[in-house]
């Protein structure tokens, strides 16, 4: 995309939530006596399986609805849904794997600077909100990306969307206005 | 070096490891083996089929207070049923039997076991007695118990005693004992001999062996002598473990009486080890006493019987030979011994003789040294007895362990399932999903939700890269008052539970545990 002084920020994707449809009933004890590395969580009523490979969490539910997290991209988050829904279907379910969505994507940036935030905030209202006795960060939410962002005074920031682009286009978006309330190394 | 004679009688030798291998198959036969170093005596030792539980660790213990407690209670239904009482001796015998084969009972007590039933006769005075003393007839383990009598008679002026169920090796062993087997064999050991525990892994040579009788032969100390003086067909395996040794294959020995039940090492696994002397009873029935001598440095010698020449005896020194040979056979070695000796000593307190504890230090080598002498016993009726398991149910897992299932046997599941889903409902508005199921993909019922791609099969998608590392014969079956995980450090706060690990059992009331995942 533009350069947006972003050639030089690392944006780092640390989690990558996805479901999918298994459309098939799950039979949640049958996945927990006899699937491998799962926790049963009867009073809730699901099953977390966890994968090595790509390195995820899915809870099932009994209706077949699966949520995958913990992936660090989209692909493999993608894949991991698919490996997900294969170890159902050597488990004996008519699995069908559908409706493979990313519903949320996390990711972490930092800039070369510190932050004023009540600079920051007072120059951004009322997209930005900054509550200091109950949150250290300044939550700012770009509507039309839909997309969170959280502005530390370190510099750091962590930024929430639906994709990996909706939050490539964020980091991009919120960067200048963070610059101009940069706090002047001293 | 290997005396291969067939000779019934027990031959001394002198030597310095001696580990005595009790063939499973045969009842009340060892096999001594004897190491170069130091004359040793060698010891034929033969187990009668019966496995007396005389002395147990606190798992055993645990199993036979279980064993008793069900078998009570069956007699009177039994009765009822009209069944003698007999039956339910037989199944209580091989109720045990099994279970000591298994050695799943196994614990670091577990020489104290095979201690127990060995008997030793000491001579009144300690001092070398003559054979004659000893009286000893080897007798097959058949016919054990009619050498009893016999002992008894000469034994008059011997010391009788029986080891310790708690016994530790290594033992010391006395010049001029007379080791009784629960077959009532006798040995006589000639030069003071160190019984240690060989380690588990020493390997059974099995040996049948047979009637030892004779060995009260003179101990001539015979540099490396396996040499027993005596026609027995000694083999000596000089070298190395792997061979099995001479006599390797178990033979079923035709002498063998008594119902495998009982220590038989599930498994022998005959590889002599290099430094054991077999005994091996050629035939049934004329059993081979094989000798085999092990070097000073004997390695998968299951028991290894130093002999101290010192004249006080009494120190005997557990080689446990490098538990490589199998390691289970070992602990199933020892567990024929300790069958044996528990017989033994079962026999001897009927005969009200007086016992007399060794006290020897204990090895914690599964394998039970025969006082006086390691002796390794491998029972050769590993091919009757096969089963290796540990008696503690494998059926609940407390790990995880599954196994892939066949897709085969998934067919009844999955029409379960949908017989379930339908029942259970559980929310599962999908109607399409049992439909589907059960429609296969034939009607796209599915028009609202976009259809992915499929499975294909699993075609594209990659398989579960992961294997199966939990194809394990560990388990623990048990409660939990806690489990918490943090990420991927689990920890385990468990109570009440066996756990069967490398073959053994153990029995806990609370364990905590950490693992990483």
């Amino acid at each position: 995309m533009d350069s947006s002084n972003d050639d030089a920020l690392d944006i780092i994707i640390t989690n990558v939530v996805a479901t999918f449809r298994t459309r098939c009933h799950l039979n949640l004890r049958t996945i927990a006596l006899e699937g491998t590395n799962v926790i049963y969580k009867p009073e809730v009523g699901k099953v977390l399986m966890k994968l090595r490979k790509p390195k995820i969490t899915a809870s099932i539910w009994s209706s077949g609805k699966i949520i995958c997290t913990g992936a660090t991209s989209e692909d493999e988050a993608k894949l991991g849904a698919r490996r997900l829904a294969r170890v159902l279907q050597k488990l004996g379910f008519k699995v069908r794997f559908s409706a493979f969505k990313v519903v949320n994507v996390l990711a972490v940036c930092s800039m070369p600077f510190a932050i004023r935030l009540i600079d920051f905030t007072k120059k951004n209202r009322p997209i930005a909100s900054y509550e200091p006795e109950l949150h250290p960060a300044v939550t700012y939410r770009i509507k039309h990306l839909k997309a969170t962002i959280q502005v530390f005074s370190t510099g750091s920031i962590t930024v929430t969307g639906p994709n990996v682009q909706n939050v490539a286009t964020a980091v991009e978006q919120v960067y200048p206005l963070l610059f101009e309330c940069q706090k002047p190394r001293n | 070096m290997a005396v291969s004679a067939p000779i019934t009688s027990l031959i001394i030798i002198t030597c310095v490891c001696v580990c005595v291998h009790f063939p499973s198959r045969w009842t009340g036969q060892t096999i001594i083996y004897l190491h170069h170093s130091h004359p040793v005596l060698c010891i034929i030792v033969t187990f009668p089929p019966q496995i007396m539980l005389t002395n147990t660790g606190p798992v055993a213990k645990l199993y036979l207070s279980i064993i008793d407690d069900v078998i009570e209670n069956m007699r009177e239904l039994f009765s009822d049923e009209g069944l003698e009482d007999r039956v339910l001796d037989d199944l209580r015998h091989l109720w045990e039997s099994k279970m000591m084969q298994s050695k799943a009972m196994e614990d670091f007590r577990k020489n104290s076991i095979n201690s127990s039933n060995f008997v030793l006769q000491l001579p009144a005075s300690y001092s070398q007695t003559d054979q004659e003393v000893t009286a000893s007839v080897v007798i097959p383990a058949s016919q054990s118990i009619y050498s009893f009598p016999r002992l008894k008679n000469n034994s008059d002026t011997l010391a009788t005693f029986s080891l310790p169920a708690g016994l530790a090796y290594p033992v010391q062993i006395p010049a001029g004992v007379t080791l009784q087997t629960a077959s009532g064999q006798l040995y006589k050991v000639n030069v003071p001999v160190v019984v240690t525990q060989a380690a588990a892994g020493q390997q059974p040579v099995s040996r049948p062996t047979q009637k030892v009788t004779e060995w009260r032969e003179p101990a001539a100390p015979r540099p490396a002598a396996v040499a027993p003086n005596t026609t027995h067909p000694q083999e000596v395996e000089p070298s190395s473990a792997p061979a099995p040794s001479v006599t390797q294959p178990p033979q079923p020995n035709t002498n063998y009486v008594p119902p495998t039940e009982e220590s038989s090492l599930p498994q022998q696994p005959q590889d002599p080890a290099a430094d054991t002397l077999l005994l091996q009873g050629a035939d049934s029935p004329e059993p081979e006493f094989r000798l085999e001598e092990s070097e000073p440095s004997p390695q998968p010698e299951p028991m290894n019987l130093s002999m101290t020449a010192s004249p006080c005896g009494q120190s005997l020194d557990f080689q446990t030979g490098t538990e490589e040979t199998l390691t289970q056979t070992a602990p199933l070695k020892s567990r024929d011994v300790d069958d044996i000796l528990k017989q033994v000593i079962e026999e001897e307190r009927e005969k009200a003789e007086r016992a007399r504890s060794l006290t020897s230090a204990k090895t914690d080598s599964p394998s039970e040294a025969v006082l006086g002498l390691d002796l390794d016993y491998s029972y050769s009726e590993l091919s009757d007895i096969v089963q290796l398991d540990g008696p503690a149910g494998n059926s609940d897992l407390e790990e995880e362990e599954g196994a892939p299932l066949d897709e085969n046997d998934f067919l009844g599941i999955i029409n379960a399932e949908a017989i379930k889903a339908l029942q259970e409902g559980d929310g599962s508005s999908d109607g399409n999903s049992i439909s589907s199921s059960s429609d296969g993909e034939g009607a796209d019922e599915l028009a609202n939700v976009e259809d992915e791609d499929p499975l294909n099969s699993g075609d594209d998608v990659i398989e579960q890269d992961i294997p199966d590392l939990f194809d394990t014969d560990n388990v623990i079956v048990c409660q939990y008052d806690k489990i918490h995980r943090s990420k991927n450090r689990w920890k385990f706060h468990l109570k009440d539970g066996v756990m069967c690990y490398g073959g053994r059992d153990y029995v806990f009331s609370k364990a905590v545990g950490e693992a990483e995942w």
